[in-house]
């Protein structure tokens, strides 16, 4: 079945477009002081004075309504990660990529058509707001679920900073952490609490969506006493897949299927063990070992804790679709290699293909929309926002090379990707060929994979989705850090599908954002002005070096001239001298 | 170093090595010339025995307490520095440039060594002449004077090797700190070798112009040695700061201060396993692909402060060269004093040079 998403998306609203409501939520983004894991009361982002911010809960078919008064000191903005915004670009909330943030005290309305289903999450999108507090669960029903099931639960998993995340990222980026070392949680929360309790009753079948919102954080899930089938990953429902255990990375989803235990006689732990690669180093007080309690009755005991450091290998392309989608030779194949190193500004950035993003002084979409043909020549959108222009229902298959010690998370805005190839090493262009290409007729598909250190992964999709997109890390830190490039998708048929709303331009005037013209607000090709990032280190002598190394050598040859000048006088001395002695001694 | 050859050790014993040699030379010389005689030649034997005696056994000393002390330094000395490493290493370089610089200048009076020895035995026959005279009256001094004198040509040279030894070990001590045992083996090999050389080209009276030049030319080198050390000493406390303002965890990242930083080479890294002639080029002359103001400063300030005493050190000779030919011995007239007045001017000192000149008749 080859129907693109869109028309699949139509179809599900034309279905239930009987029972289709606007679902709309007021949220003030304001400021709370709070202490979710009991160790230190800090100042966090909240909606409404609440800290956990709301769940979003709608249904396939609705209309997603947010009206978003910001309330805090900085500008701010919403992405709702995993929603496809199919023509609806201009709400998917990347700052400077497609919109400008909204301004303190603004308000902003986000208009969303719901036309997928499944566990998503909702989080800031302007520099690192989601690190301190905004993000919270998007469920998104189904009227007819492919499984069945009594009861839900939500379990949204997130590491937890006592800093402010401002604070942190200018020791993240100053020059005196040239080795990139990424600032350590001081603890692991489930819901935004530690002591998380979920009631069973026996024989219930329940289904657990599992969400990660770290910053960085990567967590292995499992449930003691009882087994789990993983039914749908990042909202594509997929056939059973049962688990003993699985990893979720930051922004990745799942749920899984339990069937509560026939008895009521004990109470078991459920885990979410954050991995301790991902962190620089792991202080002593810091509790990698995050749990929550399933009760089936208040006063049964506790079952052993079968907490382990021995995770079942998982692999997430071996999940298979329900609905099936085959994959298709790509039009256009964009290799990206990601790495992390000292620029010439000496901060350790991230690069892919060692171009640092860095947010153009237009917002990327608003760029597309207003250089007429030149739209589909990246060179409007400037070097430093690393533009892939792709055309409409092009096939795009993009190589990730992970050239680093790290393990990343990269997530694609607007669509879900097919796992189509997994490899080990780093994948040259030159050398052929893509080598690792697995060959299935259902590929996997998710929004956020997971590209281990020194490994590769090749994604896949169809560009029927005209919009801007980033692509980018989802450890909060890299991205900040410049891990993004941004696609440029279908520019030639964005203007029949997009519009963007006047009150949206409004904000940009009050912050002094440019609206119009390419990356540098200029017409045409002139990118004079444009925001530049830094570049590698050239690694060999500059002026100063030369200067300085020919200094050094008339130095030593001006020495070794005064030395040779002076022992070259030494003889004279020391025939006196002899003479004198000889002389002594010829007296007597 | 990424050679397995300690140069400063290398040249240090090769300095001790030449010394001791030119002792022998001069005794040895000195020996053949006075006891010509066929009648003198078993006294020439037993007295030549005795100069080697001397000279070997001091040798052998030096080298038992240098090896002696060398282990331990290293054994209980290298433990103290895992902390701060690069504090320590700074702080030795910094002592083995004093050593490095004091005896490549003391080197280029290597010629003076054997006008030195000349002297001392000239001296010595001096206060034996002395003594004859003196103690023809008393038996007990006169005995006495005759045992010393019988075996002043064993004392003499042991004495001084031992003590040039143990300076040599002290010296070693210093500059070797951070270099591992492997090195020295090859170059203590090396310098004794090439010092038993140099003191038996002296010995045939090789052109004293050739060994001027070498012994100017090996003091150069060494002064380079120095001077690149005064670089890496820097760059040890830079690199000591830098890990503590950067947190870092590891040693060798390859990570510098920025904001001093003069030329940083992704190529060219002497500490790199295959470094190669990099490495070569970093121990002797402290090159490194990452430079900043205060290496090049210093490495700029080492030159120009050696310059400055050299230009002193000359002052004070001039001065000094004139009081001794200015201040006559009242008991030399006329053509001696003539002759030593002009010890100084270029024609008569080569005449000099040729009178002192001990070659084999």
């Amino acid at each position: 079945m080859l129907a693109s998403i869109k028309s699949l998306a139509l179809l599900a609203l034309a279905a239930t477009a009987a029972q289709a409501a606007v679902v709309t939520y007021d949220w003030n983004i304001t400021y709370v002081n709070a202490n979710p894991d009991g160790l230190h009361e800090r100042r966090v982002i909240g909606v409404n004075g609440q800290f956990p911010i709301p769940t979003i809960n709608v249904t396939l078919g609705d209309t997603l309504v947010i009206n978003v008064i910001n309330q805090i000191d900085q500008p701010t903005s919403l992405h709702s990660h995993g929603l496809f915004q199919t023509g609806n670009a201009q709400f998917d909330g990347p700052s400077m990529v497609t919109q400008c943030p909204i301004p303190p005290g603004a308000n902003f309305t986000y208009t969303i058509p719901i036309e997928q289903h499944g566990t998503y999450w909702i989080h800031g999108h302007n520099r690192g707001q989601y690190v301190d507090g905004l993000r919270g669960p998007l469920i998104i029903h189904n009227t007819n679920e492919t499984y069945k099931y009594d009861e839900e639960y939500t379990f949204a998993l997130a590491d937890w900073y006592h800093t402010e995340h401002e604070i942190m990222l200018e020791q993240y980026l100053s020059i005196f952490n040239p080795s990139g070392a990424e600032p350590v949680p001081e603890s692991g929360l489930i819901n935004q609490r530690t002591d998380t309790k979920f009631n069973f009753v026996p024989g219930k079948t329940y289904r657990l969506r599992i969400i990660n919102m770290s910053a960085l954080a990567m967590f292995h899930f499992y449930i003691d006493g009882h087994d789990m089938e993983i039914i749908e990953v990042d909202g594509i429902d997929v056939e059973r897949k049962p688990v003993t255990s699985f990893y979720v990375t930051a922004a990745q989803r799942y749920s899984v299927l339990v069937k509560a235990r026939a008895d009521a006689s004990q109470n078991f732990l459920v885990h979410a063990d954050m991995d301790p690669a991902m962190f620089d180093v792991v202080p002593p007080e810091l509790q990698l070992k995050v749990q929550g309690t399933i009760v089936y009755s208040e006063s049964a005991p506790l079952a052993p804790n079968g907490v382990t450091d021995e995770y079942e290998p998982f692999n997430d392309a071996l999940l298979v679709p329900v609905v099936p989608e085959a994959t298709q030779k790509p039009d256009q194949i964009f290799p990206l290699t990601a790495a992390f190193s000292v620029l010439n500004d000496y901060s350790n950035k991230a690069t892919f293909n060692d171009i640092t993003y860095v947010m153009p002084k237009v917002p990327t979409l608003y760029t597309a929309l207003t250089t007429g043909n030149l739209s589909s020549n990246p060179e409007v959108y400037g070097k430093y926002a690393h533009p892939m222009v792709v055309k409409h229902n092009e096939w795009v298959e993009i190589i990730i090379n992970n050239d680093d010690p790290g393990n990343h998370p990269f997530h694609l805005h607007g669509h879900v990707f097919q796992i189509v190839g997994r490899s080990t090493g780093k994948y040259d262009p030159a050398s052929g060929p893509y080598p690792g290409y697995i060959d299935s007729p259902n590929p996997s598909r998710r929004d956020t994979v997971l590209v281990p250190s020194e490994e590769n992964v090749a994604i896949r999709f169809k560009a029927n989705n005209p919009g801007v997109w980033l692509f980018h890390c989802h450890i909060e830190w890299h991205l900040q850090a410049g891990l993004a490039t941004t696609l440029i998708e279908a520019p030639e048929v964005m203007p029949s599908v997009l519009k963007i709303d006047p009150t949206h331009i409004e904000h940009c005037k009050a912050l002094g954002i440019p609206y119009r013209g390419n990356a540098a607000g200029n017409e045409g090709l002139n990118l004079d002005g444009a925001n530049i990032g830094p570049d590698p280190l050239p690694g060999t002598f500059t002026a100063k070096g030369i200067v300085a190394l020919v200094f050094t050598i008339i130095s030593a040859l001006l020495g070794l001239a005064t030395v040779i000048w002076y022992a070259r006088e030494d003889d004279a001395h020391i025939s006196a001298q002899v003479a004198q002695a000889k002389n002594t001694e010829e007296e007597h | 170093m990424t050679l397995s050859f300690s140069l400063p050790t290398f040249f240090i014993i090769f300095r001790e090595t030449t010394e001791a040699a030119i002792i022998v030379s001069v005794l040895l010389s000195f020996l053949s010339q006075v006891l010509t005689e066929p009648k003198d030649q078993a006294l020439r034997q037993r007295l030549s025995r005795q100069v080697w005696a001397g000279t070997v056994l001091g040798l052998v000393v030096s080298l038992i307490i240098g090896a002696g002390y060398i282990v331990v330094w290293n054994l209980y000395a290298t433990n103290l520095w895992a902390a701060s490493e690069g504090i320590w290493v700074g702080c030795f370089s910094f002592v083995a440039v004093l050593m490095i610089t004091v005896m490549g200048l003391a080197m280029l009076r290597t010629n003076q060594m054997q006008a030195k020895w000349k002297t001392k035995l000239f001296k010595a026959l001096d206060e034996d002449n002395h003594n004859q005279i003196a103690n023809s009256n008393s038996k007990s001094a006169g005995r006495f004077a005759h045992q010393s004198r019988k075996y002043a040509l064993f004392l003499l040279p042991l004495v001084t090797v031992l003590r040039e030894g143990l300076e040599a070990v002290v010296f070693i001590g210093g500059v070797t700190f951070n270099e591992e045992w492997e090195a020295m083996p090859l170059a203590i090999v090396a310098g004794v070798a090439l010092g038993w050389l140099v003191g038996f080209a002296i010995y045939r009276g090789g052109n004293k112009m050739r060994l001027h030049r070498f012994f100017v030319g090996s003091t150069c080198l060494l002064l380079l040695i120095a001077a690149g050390l005064v670089a890496k000493g820097i760059a040890a406390f830079e690199s000591d700061r830098w890990n503590r303002l950067t947190d870092a965890q590891g040693d060798d990242d390859g990570s510098y201060d920025p904001r001093v930083n003069l030329w940083a080479l992704t190529c060219c890294d002497p500490k790199k396993p295959d470094a190669g002639w990099w490495g070569v080029a970093n121990a002797l002359v402290g090159w490194s692909n990452i430079a900043s103001y205060w290496t090049v400063g210093s490495y700029i300030m080492y030159w120009g402060l050696l310059s400055a005493w050299l230009f002193r050190l000359d002052a004070k000779r001039q001065t000094k060269g004139a009081t001794v030919s200015g201040e006559q011995r009242p008991l030399l007239q006329g053509e001696g004093a003539a002759a030593a007045a002009s010890g100084s001017g270029e024609g008569s000192s080569t005449s000099r040079s040729e009178d002192l000149d001990i070659t084999v008749a």
